[in-house]
């Protein structure tokens, strides 16, 4: 599966014809579902019509024949009415009854025990078909007490003319048996006293035949039960007269069936959708007649909606064919249509490969693909042109890092390499460092004796790089041309800050501490030009007084103000620019002068006040604060350490 | 027409002649169930299909009763050695002057009920129309009429619950193994509010035994017991395999062409075997019991359905 996933996501053609292909499918789930439900309401409807007009042309068959019964039964009522005393006209009536119809079953005329006393217990005029003819006798006996029957005492009970629930009627003489319903009719003399019963029975046989035909589905059957819910028409013979419609639902509880049974026994007329045996059915009763019976006809759906049921499935299957083709030609289209792009992506290898001046195909298109490729082209030649400046630049830069290397190492030089110690002398020692931020830098220390005097300084001009690196060199020049003659560290300044400031067409400044040591006896002069005071490590850590005075470089007849102090033995001058104290770790915090101050106490406090010993755990001290910061500032110290030897 | 006319005119046409007992036309036992094919008589068609009688050497063939031929019919005709009765109507026909022995006594309990139509309790239906099978049966129902001061119109009916179904009346009597099922097939609801059961009420009167002629029975009494013994064997068989047993009888009722089905029979068979246990005993224990008879006895000559007491001695061999 996830290859698949990881297929289609590389198939760009996949994806966008799987979105077609998806968002038709909505399209046509929603249309055709709408379809679907409208279509089969459409049929439904239908199905409720049609089985409607069966029912009621059944129902109309089965009426018209009872009618004609219950006529007949009416006649004969009046004249039996008209000669109650005269037994032998009831067979008469009872035989002529069926000659008028000969579709009846049988006729009994029947009255109470002993009405007629020459006649004894039983009287029933009995007349039924018997091959061509009639067969009329009297049909009670000790065997039949028809008074005990249920068509006898259905009529006398309910005091109406009703008909029965369908039985088997058995013919003794020929002892055959047939299904019948008996229309049963009392009769009662002037007084309103009962005397008999009038029973004509028709054969359900037509009847049954009659609704077992009616079949407006394939598979839909019919049936009619009685009152008691007894099957008399039924597709199953074993349950003709067997079972009632409740029967299963005793062992198999339905509701739905014994709710439509109930409806039927009521003589409800309608229609109930229901699973019957397995399979879900549309149910539609109707009641027959006064006969206490009803008929259904049970329409599976799936006749029902066979023929809705096949288009949908046909037309379900040609969208699923249709969409899968679309999605097949989609794909086939559209990684044809990209071919030009994946070819496009291939030359853009070759040319990332390095091969600028590989060709690419000319798809002679003016869509969006076309457009695509005359950029790619358009590119390809700007690439190819960027190449060539970008190696121009290199070269240049290469040149210029280069000569600025061989400047490095020309103002490197410049500065002081060698310095006195113990072993050169025994009245100074001085060490410096000089670390500049960029190749070159802006910050300069210079120191010469002259006279038994050490002529020293420390400065850092205004910005970085190349044109501080100048301005340094000059100033480093002026300060060995002008200390050379001069003694006076003011006058020193001034000279130099005069020269600076004629020559200063781009307003840059230097900031200068110039210091005259005595080394004879310790006693210095000294002038600050708006550079951090030194610090003076010795009996303990202080700060040098210094004026404030402004840098170099600014006013050329600026008068910078001479200051004096007594260097004792051992002491340390120690000089700096502010790289040491401006010193930035990663959060931007500054190395501080608190903390140059605590790292020369310690240095102090451990006997390391010796030049490069300070500077070295100045060095440290600062590395370690800044980390891996990157150097913003050039970073110089310089410090002097007065030895008096005349004691 | 009195109670006691109607139920004499019914013992009298269903066994008038019957004191004629004669000698069986050939060597076979032929056994008459009272009704025609159902689970009511599963224990005799369980002990002729897997061969007890035969097993008991008794030559056994069971023959149903026909509307032309009704069981009581078939043996005053000597056309059958025993037939089935309930304890009333051998107490009705022994009171008729034709001693009958008892020689399998199947039901322990009565199953006799009254059922009303649909919210009615039977016994605030003063005057009711209620159905009374026309072939008797109904003698307790009767009493209790009597007793209860009810009064009910007593409506005799040939075959069904048409009837009742039909409205035509007010309540009917019913067996708790036949009609009550027939009713609760015809989609009626029957339960507590509207059935009323005799067995609950006092008159748990057994009902169903095997009887023959006492005549016949002193010249045959082996036969008799053998008789006895292998249907005794049969209703045992029934009740330990329901299932097979109502097999055997739908073998009988498709055979004899009877309108019913194997949910009707499995609902007869499992009541019929209930009715057979003892509610004091809690067995099976196929005997008259002398209490029975003294209170069927007792209330039938209350209400003048006999001219004596008959006793228990009478009935039993």
């Amino acid at each position: 599966m996830r290859r698949i996933v990881d297929y289609i996501r590389r198939k760009l053609s996949i994806r966008v014809s799987l979105w077609v292909v998806l968002f038709a499918t909505l399209i046509f789930i929603a249309a055709l579902s709408f379809l679907f439900l409208r279509a089969r309401d459409a049929v439904r409807e239908e199905a409720v019509s049609r089985a409607t007009q069966i029912l009621d042309k059944t129902s109309l068959q089965v009426e018209g024949i009872l009618n004609r019964v219950e006529v007949a039964s009416a006649m004969t009522e009046w004249l039996v009415k008209r000669h109650p005393g005269n037994p032998d006209s009831m067979f008469v009536y009872s035989r002529g009854l069926l000659e008028n119809n000969p579709d009846f079953y049988n006729c009994s005329i029947a009255f109470e025990p002993y009405y007629f006393k020459n006649w004894g217990r039983y009287f029933s005029a009995y007349s039924k078909h018997a091959g061509d003819g009639i067969r009329t006798i009297q049909g009670g006996s000790d065997n039949y007490q028809y008074f005990y029957m249920d068509w006898y005492l259905m009529a006398k009970l309910l005091d109406r003319p009703c008909w029965t629930e369908p039985y088997m009627d058995l013919d003794v003489p020929t002892n055959t048996s047939e299904m019948v319903s008996s229309y049963c009719k009392p009769v009662k003399d002037d007084d309103g006293n009962l005397i008999g019963v009038i029973n004509t029975s028709l054969s359900l046989s037509w009847l049954s035949q009659t609704i077992s035909a009616v079949k407006p589905y394939p598979n839909s059957y019919s049936i009619m039960i009685g009152r008691g819910g007894t099957y008399f028409v039924h597709p199953d013979p074993a349950k003709i007269t067997r079972q009632t419609i409740f029967t299963q639902t005793i062992e198999h509880p339905d509701t739905a069936l014994v709710a439509l049974g109930h409806a039927m026994q009521r003589g409800e007329e309608g229609m109930k959708q229901m699973e019957l045996e397995g399979k879900d059915c549309y149910v539609f009763y109707k009641p027959l007649g006064q006969t206490g019976c009803s008929m259904a006809i049970v329409c599976p759906e799936s006749d029902i909606f066979g023929g809705f049921d096949y288009l949908r499935r046909a037309i379900i299957m040609i969208v699923i064919v249709g969409l899968l083709l679309m999605l097949f030609f989609f794909i086939r289209i559209i990684t044809r249509e990209l071919n030009p792009l994946r070819r496009l992506a291939n030359e853009a290898e070759t040319i990332a490969s390095g091969k600028l001046d590989a060709e690419l195909p000319d798809f002679q298109r003016i869509d969006e693909i076309g457009q695509l490729s005359h950029s790619f082209s358009n590119m390809q030649q700007s690439l190819v042109k960027y190449i060539d400046e970008l190696k121009d630049t290199t070269a240049q830069k290469a040149s210029i890092e280069r000569d600025l290397h061989i400047a490095s190492e020309i103002q490197m030089g410049m500065l002081p390499k060698v310095f006195p110690t113990g072993g050169d002398r025994d009245d100074v020692q001085i060490y410096a460092s000089l670390t500049p931020a960029k190749d070159v830098g802006g910050d300069l220390f210079d120191f010469h004796f002259r006279d038994g005097k050490l002529f020293f300084c420390i400065g850092d001009v205004s910005g970085k790089g190349i044109p501080a690196s100048l301005f340094m060199a000059v100033t480093r020049s002026v300060f060995r041309t002008v200390s050379a003659r001069e003694e006076m560290p003011d006058r020193i300044m001034e000279s130099l800050n005069k020269t600076m400031a004629e020559m200063n067409e781009t307003n840059m400044f230097v900031t200068l501490f110039i210091g005259v040591l005595d080394l004879a006896t310790g006693h210095m002069r000294y002038c600050n030009a708006g550079h951090d005071a030194p610090l003076l490590v010795g009996a303990g850590v202080g700060t040098l007084p210094c004026d404030s005075n402004i840098p170099v470089g600014f006013m050329p007849d600026w008068k910078y103000s001479l200051q004096e102090a007594q260097i004792y033995t051992g002491t340390t001058i120690f000089l700096f620019t502010d790289g040491l104290t401006e010193a930035e770790d990663v959060g931007h915090n500054l190395f501080n002068m608190q903390r140059v101050t605590d790292v020369a106490t310690e240095a102090l406090a451990s006997q390391d006040q010796e030049p490069r010993q300070l500077i070295a755990r100045m060095t440290e001290a600062v590395h370690r604060f800044v980390g891996d910061a990157d150097q913003s500032d050039d970073l110089t110290m310089m410090a002097v350490q007065f030895i008096n030897n005349t004691k | 027409m009195s109670v006691r006319t109607i139920l004499r005119a019914s013992a009298v046409a269903v066994l008038g002649l019957w004191a004629i007992t004669a000698a069986a036309q050939d060597d076979a036992f032929v056994f008459t169930p009272q009704w025609t094919a159902q689970a009511q008589f599963a224990g005799y068609y369980v002990a002729e299909t897997l061969g007890f009688y035969k097993d008991a050497g008794v030559n056994v063939r069971i023959e149903h009763p026909s509307v032309t031929q009704p069981a009581m019919s078939r043996l005053r005709k000597n056309d059958c050695q025993a037939t089935t009765l309930q304890l009333c109507q051998a107490l009705e026909i022994i009171d008729e002057g034709i001693p009958l022995v008892n020689i399998l006594q199947t039901s322990m309990n009565n199953g006799m009920v009254i059922v009303s139509a649909r919210g009615k309790d039977p016994l605030t239906q003063k005057g009711a129309k209620v159905g009374i099978w026309s072939v008797g049966f109904g003698q307790l129902a009767i009493c209790m009429s009597i007793k209860d001061n009810l009064d009910y119109e007593w409506i005799r009916f040939a075959q069904n619950m048409n009837l009742f179904i039909a409205g035509a009346l007010d309540a009917t009597l019913a067996m708790s193994y036949n009609e009550y099922f027939q009713l609760a097939q015809a989609g009626m609801d029957v339960n507590d509010n509207n059935v009323y059961r005799f067995c609950d009420h006092g008159y748990n009167v057994q009902e169903d035994g095997v009887y023959m002629t006492r005549k016949y029975y002193a010249k045959h009494s082996d036969q008799a017991r053998r008789f006895a013994e292998a249907s005794r064997r049969g209703w045992e068989w029934a009740a330990e395999h329901p299932e097979e047993a109502l097999d055997i009888v739908m073998q009988y009722v498709d055979r004899e062409h009877i309108a019913t089905n194997r949910v009707m029979q499995r609902l007869m068979l499992g009541e019929i075997l209930r009715l057979q246990v003892d509610r004091e005993s809690g067995q099976r224990e196929f005997r008259l019991r002398p209490d029975m008879v003294e209170l069927a006895s007792s209330m039938m000559v209350e209400n003048m359905m006999l001219d004596r007491e008959i006793t228990y001695k009478e009935l039993v061999p």
